[in-house]
Formats: structure tokens, C-alpha cells, sequence
């Protein structure tokens, strides 16, 4: 017979992790209920998930393809790219933060694993980024773009964006809990961090000593290693492959061990 | 020791309730810099709650407003942990406390009776083996295609009632909820609730009806500012409580 004993429970960062397994058909729903949600009422339906980004592609290149244009070949191609490795990030972290610390209601009514709702978020994103790969399918193919083998990599590319999104997520989510405002200021650092990471631009046009700081920001690793197999059709060097999955790791292991220690005060703080 | 089926042990569930809300990081930084530390008061929602429940038993929680009676509730069904103390439990609990906890209202009577259940912990696939009979009990049939922002709260709860209560849980919790929907559904789920009583289901029920409290319980505890003030036999303590109340 099912026990529970409050006493006796494994330590938070297994016990959390069994009740998600138990729980995954919950997950799988809500992932399936939030894009149901999103593009049921919308004519153009899951359409929209093609045309959003191809609209963003289109605007931007006929913006910044022609100063470019020696540089970056294929100018559509690099930015949708990274872009989309981008949006994946961000728009995870942010999705998650926001029904964790304005939706999270939910906990505090009845019991569920704390931590469904930013697996679904990551689930959510997943859905999101291969559609989205889809309309970088129809760019490739109107500007004539190679597709390599070095295609296959890209499986390994998605699952260390998620991975590190996922790990990201959960940091953020339970800074959210604590402090409200950890939303608003994560959406303007992540404004600057846009413009400082070269999604747009090719990272040749910043100066040298710009160039190295890049280094330091996370984000830039995440976008190569998605973006190298698509627009420069070759593998990742082998120690960009190992910086982004040390990067990715250590984050979903950080984020985990914190929102699980975390996670019983959730619903007193809520 | 065998047959328990909810036991408390010492049971305290502390809120932390900070003198003025600093909830953001800003003006926790600006009190962090002008060296003022963040005053808290600590409130004991429950405080060092002992009690244990057999199977079978149908018990009642009574008490005033703010006494603990729902945080009782929440740490018996792990919505939240008791900050000391330790709580037991054995065998499948349906908290009745929520009924269609994350029902989402664009969504049709069926795709929540899906989502509800996974909530409660149920698999998709048992949920499926089932949803006829679901349906059947809530009485809706003809709107479950129907999204649920179109359904009457009546409904809404008919089918948050009828997706909980369809298997037969080892450990009921009722939070006053016995008046759901119209006449013919509160004596229809009435009915269910005394048949698992009488199957053997252990029943927590809070209430300020004292009439159902007397008519189900065989034993109520008595909640007063997050203790235990007294528990025993329904007769005595009822009385006792109402005379309380009237004075």
C-alpha cells in the first residue's frame, strides 16, 4: 500500500525527480495544453509558428543583409539561426519564470512535483524551436544553402540548448519566488544581451579587444554550437562540443540542486 | 499501529510573515545597504498537532476561522511540509479540497477530465479506461465536447467532483464541499461518499454544518489557535464547541 511519511523521504533532489517520472503524463499534457491554447483560436493556427520567425528573418535581412553581405554568405540563414537558438533560450527561461511566479497557484492548492510546470516550459520550447526549424528549412532552400551531414549533429545541439535551458529555468524560477522583480530585470539583461551577442552581426566586425571579452558571454557558445552545423556546414571543434556541454551540465546541476533544496517553501512563499 | 492510517506526530507548520513586504530584490538591497535587518514575525499556522486516525474511521475537524483547519488539510494531503513534526499517511488520498484542481477553462469538459486526473496523480491511460464512467456520474455528457468556460459552476464542480471521487480512495479529505451542484447531485455524491465510508475509505471532514459533522463522524478533534483543544466522541465535543461558540 502507498505510504507517505513526511519523516522519511528521500533527499529532494532524487525524491523530486521520482515524483516527476510519476507524474509524466501530466507533463506531456500540459505541454499539449499550452500550444493547443496558444494557436486554437488563431486562424492561421500552428501556421503562425512557421511565419513568426520567417517574418523576423525577412524584416532583418532586408535591414542588415546588405552590410553584411561580403562577411556572412547567406546572411538569412546565419541570423535565423541564431535566433532561433536565442528565442529557445530566452523565451524557455522566461516562460517558465512567469507561470512559476504568477501561475504557480496550483501548488499551493493541491500536491504536485514542484518542478512540472518548468519541465513543461522546456517542453513547450522544444515544440516551438523544431517547428521554427522548419521555416529555416524553406530559407535554406529559396537561397539554395547546402545541407550537410553535419546535420546530424543538431539532435546533440538541441538537447545541450535545453539542458542548459532547463538548468537556467529552475535558477531563475526560484530567484522569481523570492524576489518578484527578478523577471523584469532578467528581460532587460536579456535586451542587452542581445545586442551583445552576435546573432545579427558576424563577431569579425567588433574590435579585437571586444572580441575576446565574448568569451565570457555564455550565450555565445549556445548559439555556435546550434548554429556551425546549419550555416557553416561543419561539425563544432571539438572543444566548443565540450565548453557547451560542461556549460550545460553544470547549470542543470546547480539549477537542480537549488530549486529542489528550495522547492518545500515554494508553496508557503507563492 | 497496524491499521493507522493518518498519524501526527508533533505537527508544527511555521509561517514566516515579514513585518513589511520586501518581496524584491531592489529593496532587499537597499535594506541590505542601509544595514537594517529584515524583521519577520513567525506565525504557527499549526502547532504541535498530535493525532492519529485508524482505518475506516470517519473523523471531523471543527474549529474558528483561522484556527488551522485548512493547514491541516495542506499538510495532510503535502501540499506543504510541516516545518517540525511528522505526518503519515498510508494509502491512496484523494484531497477533496480543490475540486477541478487545474482545470483550464478553454479547454472541453473531456481534455480536463484528462488534465484533472494527471493532476490527482492519475496515468493517462487509467484515465481513459474510466472516462465513460466519469461522464456518466457528472451528468454532462452532452457538453463534455464543450469548453468548460461555457459550463455553469455547478458543472464546473459536478465534473471536478465526478474525476475525483471515481476511484474509491483509501483516505477521503472533504473540505465543506458536500453541496455540490443541484439537489439530485448533492444526494448522488452523498452516496458515494457513504458508500466508501462504508467500503472501508478513512474520512477527514471539516465543516461548520455540526448537522453532517454529527451525522458522518464517529470522532472530531477540535482545532483552536493551531492546537489540538479537544478530541473525542461527536456528542461531547459538539456540544461543547457549540456552547463555546454561543458564549
Amino acid at each position: 500500500m502507498l505510504e507517505y511519511d513526511s519523516a522519511k523521504r528521500p533527499p529532494p533532489a532524487i525524491d523530486e525527480f521520482l515524483q516527476l517520472v510519476r507524474y509524466r503524463d501530466l507533463i506531456l499534457l500540459m505541454v499539449g495544453n499550452i500550444l493547443k491554447n496558444r494557436y486554437k483560436r488563431s486562424l492561421l493556427g500552428v501556421f503562425w509558428m512557421l511565419l513568426n520567425p520567417l517574418l523576423q528573418t525577412i524584416v532583418l535581412s532586408i535591414a542588415f543583409g546588405t552590410i553584411f553581405k561580403s562577411s556572412l554568405p547567406n546572411y538569412a540563414v546565419y541570423l535565423l539561426s541564431g535566433l532561433l537558438a536565442w528565442n529557445f533560450i530566452t523565451q524557455t527561461t522566461q516562460y517558465a519564470m512567469s507561470t512559476m511566479a504568477y501561475g504557480g497557484g496550483l501548488l499551493k492548492r493541491i500536491y504536485i512535483p514542484r518542478a512540472t510546470y518548468i519541465i513543461a516550459a522546456v517542453g513547450n520550447g522544444l515544440i516551438n524551436l523544431i517547428v521554427s526549424i522548419g521555416a529555416l528549412l524553406i530559407i535554406i532552400i529559396f537561397l539554395n544553402h547546402a545541407i550537410t551531414p553535419a546535420w546530424f549533429f543538431l539532435p546533440v545541439s538541441i538537447m545541450i540548448l535545453a539542458i542548459f535551458s532547463l538548468g537556467l529555468a529552475l535558477l531563475l524560477s526560484t530567484a522569481s519566488v523570492f524576489f518578484t522583480d527578478t523577471v523584469d530585470i532578467y528581460q532587460v539583461l536579456v535586451q542587452a544581451l542581445f545586442f551583445l551577442t552576435p546573432i545579427m552581426y558576424p563577431p569579425s566586425i567588433l574590435p579585437l579587444e571586444w572580441s575576446q571579452l565574448l568569451i565570457l558571454n555564455p550565450f555565445v557558445i549556445l548559439i555556435e554550437i546550434f548554429r556551425i552545423p546549419i550555416h557553416a556546414n561543419h561539425l563544432p571543434d571539438f572543444s566548443l562540443i565540450v565548453n557547451a556541454v560542461s556549460l550545460a551540465l553544470i547549470t542543470l546541476v546547480a539549477g537542480w540542486v537549488l530549486f529542489t533544496s528550495k522547492a518545500d517553501q515554494l508553496a508557503y512563499r507563492l | 499501529m497496524d491499521n493507522v492510517a493518518i498519524q501526527l506526530n508533533n505537527v508544527t507548520v511555521r509561517f514566516r510573515i515579514p513585518h513589511e513586504k520586501i518581496p524584491t530584490l531592489q529593496e532587499y538591497a537597499i535594506r541590505w545597504l542601509k544595514r537594517r535587518s529584515v524583521s519577520f514575525t513567525d506565525f504557527n499556522a499549526l502547532n504541535n498537532v498530535s493525532f492519529s486516525i485508524k482505518q475506516g474511521e470517519t473523523v471531523g475537524i471543527i474549529g474558528a476561522n483561522g484556527a488551522g483547519k485548512s493547514t491541516l488539510l495542506k499538510v495532510i494531503s503535502r501540499v506543504i511540509r510541516p516545518t517540525h513534526g511528522r505526518v503519515f499517511l498510508r494509502g491512496r488520498i484523494a484531497p477533496l479540497l480543490e475540486l477541478g484542481a487545474g482545470f483550464d477553462y478553454e479547454m472541453t469538459g473531456r481534455e480536463n477530465i484528462f488534465l484533472n486526473g494527471a493532476v490527482l496523480g492519475f496515468s493517462r491511460k487509467d484515465t481513459a479506461s474510466r472516462l465513460d464512467r466519469i461522464v456518466e456520474f457528472s451528468g454532462i455528457s452532452e457538453f463534455i465536447d464543450a469548453p468548460i468556460r461555457t459550463y455553469s459552476s455547478g458543472m464546473v464542480a459536478r465534473l471536478g467532483f465526478a474525476v475525483a471521487t471515481d476511484v474509491q480512495p483509501d483516505i477521503l479529505i472533504i473540505d465543506e464541499i458536500l453541496a455540490v451542484g443541484d439537489a439530485d447531485f448533492q444526494k448522488k455524491s452523498a452516496a458515494r461518499i457513504l458508500q466508501y465510508h462504508n467500503d472501508g475509505s478513512t474520512i477527514l471532514l471539516v465543516s461548520h454544518n455540526q448537522v453532517s459533522i454529527k451525522n458522518l463522524c464517529n470522532r472530531v478533534i477540535w482545532l483552536e489557535h493551531g492546537s489540538v483543544k479537544m478530541a473525542g466522541r461527536v456528542d461531547d465535543i459538539v456540544e461543547k464547541y457549540s456552547l463555546e461558540m454561543l458564549s
